[in-house]
């Protein structure tokens, strides 16, 4: 369980880091209007600090890095794929910044 | 030589990477799956289909069976080239031993035995090994191939090239380039960041194979650079041999000192002599274990020096909580069952030395990590895979107008590499399950279907990529899509019918073993539809649009994620 939320912080790190980029943020809204790039990057690193801290609970001190590290791999895979196929799925996770920011 | 440094480096990759990439392929592939080798084993050997069991006890189990253990035929005829005639009826046994891990359901068993008749090796000596159910003490038949640790594991390192270890090299080499390739590809890269999301499935072929190369490249660019690295420091005693050259008679006097240090005799005293309870050593080690705040199962023991004053019982534990390969050994006196030796904490180099081997031989108790290796292994594949693709897709053009065939060719051999390696694998199943349980060296008729299968895949990809040479794109990845569903289907269909163990049944009885292999090998067969449809519409379109050089679609990495 606390793999899993590892595992799905460390994608939602990687989706808004990836939405505070241009190209990436028109992927999803279809507009160019302005992004709350900082803010994105802000909380795309904290999510992926959170899921390290998520693998060393979860894991012994020298297993939690090597499943962080290919956490990431998959994560950002899955993110590009997302972006390429069904870019709109990933709209969720925008007003929530928002919300927050 | 080239007017730039960014030139150099794409010079380099390209050609080091075509060349290598198709070793590379193979050892990215099967390590892919060794990372499964015990599950497929079960799945190829339906005797095996039962949970992962402890050690058994030695004093009631498996002292009666290592007393019956013999050398392996093989390896006596081999014994008896080297002494030039009859071996001695009596073959001591030095030493035996058994292992297992958290995912094994059998226990191997393997002994020594001394030829005492060898003039030129007075230490001269046969194997003897068997896997039995630990449950009973029953010896598992040996006449079955263990596809997955036996073939396809040793495949992954030394490409089942024995001679000379010629396999090793190869490996070795390619692994080398492979962290060149990686240094270099990041160079000729340069927006590694800007585009580390970007993967553009509906621009033009060249570009979304290249999109994805880089993904699959970039984003598992720490695995891949760790386990080339790691691979190679495991086999640094094969590529640099220092012990058996140069420093020959350090590496002989460091083993006598370790020897005399730990107290463990080199050599049996020739008197003979009983040995204590082992039951109640494995209990002593797993409280001295459990002292130095690790406790755990018994993975590996040995006795040495059997039937002697000087023998010595070794109990290792299974690393399975932790990366790091070491087996904390505790070593007793055989006669008494006092602790002689207990292995101290490693050293900094040896500590990291153990951590980079242990990272890549993964006996540790992780799904979630083991799956993610897959992954890792599986990028690798598609990164080298569209690398192929765009080298071709690249030259394809030039070389029609030009009317030479290099792009054909290389086409042919990605076409081998990639696909045709997956209908092998997918062969060797289909035989596992097809031929007769009684059949005489059902295990090398196993290999010969591996082998063959691949040969055929290689003359089919060399005759249907001939339209490449019209700049077309090749029917092989199609035909080859194909076939890949039809026999990954064929594999699940003959699981049940010639075991009983229908998806339903294993997935009812939680064993996932059986259940983890035929969902993915159906998965891989509906992955290879899509890919196959995708490709003949593109085919068509691109037939259509040949003449005037138009084909842009995203249908080849599609082919090449299928194929990994």
């Amino acid at each position: 369980m606390i793999l899993f939320l590892a595992v799905a912080t460390g994608f939602l790190g990687l989706a808004w880091l990836a939405l505070a980029m241009d190209v990436h943020w028109l992927q999803v809204t279809g507009t160019q209007s302005r992004r709350p790039a900082i803010a994105l990057r802000f909380l795309g690193a904290a999510a992926l600090a959170a899921s390290l801290v998520l693998c060393f609970i979860a894991d012994h001190v020298s297993m939690a890095p090597l499943v962080w590290v290919m956490a990431i791999a998959g994560g950002a895979l899955l993110v590009a794929f997302t972006m390429a196929w069904k870019p709109r799925l990933l709209r969720p996770l925008i007003p929530r910044i928002r919300a927050r920011d | 030589m080239f007017p730039s440094f960014r030139l150099s480096m794409t010079w380099l990759h390209t050609w080091f990477g075509l060349v290598m990439g198709f070793v590379l392929m193979v050892a990215f592939f099967f390590g892919a799956l060794s990372v499964f080798d015990r599950e497929i084993d079960r799945w190829a050997v339906p005797e095996t289909r039962f949970e992962p069991q402890p050690m058994p006890s030695y004093d009631k189990l498996l002292a009666p069976i290592f007393a019956g253990m013999k050398p392996r035929e093989e390896e006596l005829r081999l014994a008896e080239q080297r002494v030039g005639g009859p071996l001695p009826a009596q073959k001591p046994v030095m030493n035996w031993g058994a292992y297992t891990t958290h995912r094994d359901p059998v226990l191997l068993m393997f002994a020594e035995f001394g030829i005492t008749n060898n003039p030129n090796d007075p230490d001269d000596h046969v194997h003897g090994w068997f896997q039995i159910d630990p449950r009973s003490g029953k010896i598992i038949p040996d006449d079955r191939l263990n596809i997955g640790r036996d073939f396809f594991y040793p495949m992954h390192y030394s490409l089942h090239l024995e001679w000379m270890e010629l396999g090793y090299w190869i490996v070795g080499f390619a692994a080398l380039v492979m962290l060149a390739a990686l240094v270099s590809g990041i160079v000729m890269h340069r927006r590694i960041f800007r585009e580390l999301f970007t993967f553009r499935p509906n621009k033009q072929a060249g570009r979304s194979t290249l999109d994805l190369h880089n993904l699959t490249g970039v984003v598992a660019l720490p695995f891949h650079f760790v386990f080339a690295l790691s691979g190679l420091v495991i086999f640094a005693g094969i590529y640099f041999p220092i012990e058996e050259t140069i420093f020959k008679p350090h590496a002989e006097a460091q083993g006598m000192a370790d020897a005399r240090a730990r107290g463990l005799a080199f050599k049996p005293a020739g008197v003979p002599a009983g040995l204590a309870s082992v039951d109640a050593m494995v209990e002593e080690a797993r409280r001295r274990w459990a002292q130095r705040g690790m406790p755990g199962e018994v993975g590996m023991l040995t006795v040495n020096h059997i039937g002697d004053r000087n023998s010595y019982v070794s109990i290792y534990r299974a690393g399975s909580d932790r990366v790091t390969l070491v087996g904390q050994g505790v070593h007793f006196e055989g006669p008494t069952g006092r602790v002689i030796f207990e292995d101290p904490p490693p050293s900094a180099v040896q500590g990291v030395n153990d951590f980079l081997t242990g990272l890549h031989l993964q006996h540790f108790r992780h799904w979630l990590l083991r799956w993610f290796y897959v992954l890792g292994g599986l990028a690798g594949c598609a990164c080298i895979a569209t690398g192929f693709i765009f080298f071709v897709e690249k030259r394809k053009r030039q070389h029609a107008a030009l009317g030479t065939g290099g792009a054909r060719w290389v086409d042919a051999m990605a076409v081998t590499t990639v696909t045709g390696m997956l209908i092998a694998t997918l062969a060797i199943l289909v035989a596992n399950r097809l031929l007769p349980v009684e059949l005489a060296h059902r295990g090398e008729w196993e290999k010969g279907a591996f082998w063959g299968a691949w040969i055929l895949a290689c003359a089919h990809a060399c005759w249907r990529t001939a339209p490449v040479r019209q700049a077309k794109l090749a029917p092989a990845w199609a035909e080859h899509c194909w076939a890949i569903a039809g026999l990954g289907i064929a594999a699940v269909l003959l699981n049940w019918i010639t075991t009983g163990d229908h998806l339903v049944a294993t997935i009812s009885r939680g064993y996932w073993p059986v259940a983890g292999m035929d969902l993915f090998l159906l998965a891989a067969a509906a992955l290879a539809v899509v890919a196959a449809r995708k490709l003949r519409r593109h085919g068509s379109e691109a037939g259509a649009a040949a003449v005037e050089g138009t084909d842009g679609d995203p249908v080849v990495p599609q082919a090449a994620r299928v194929a990994s």
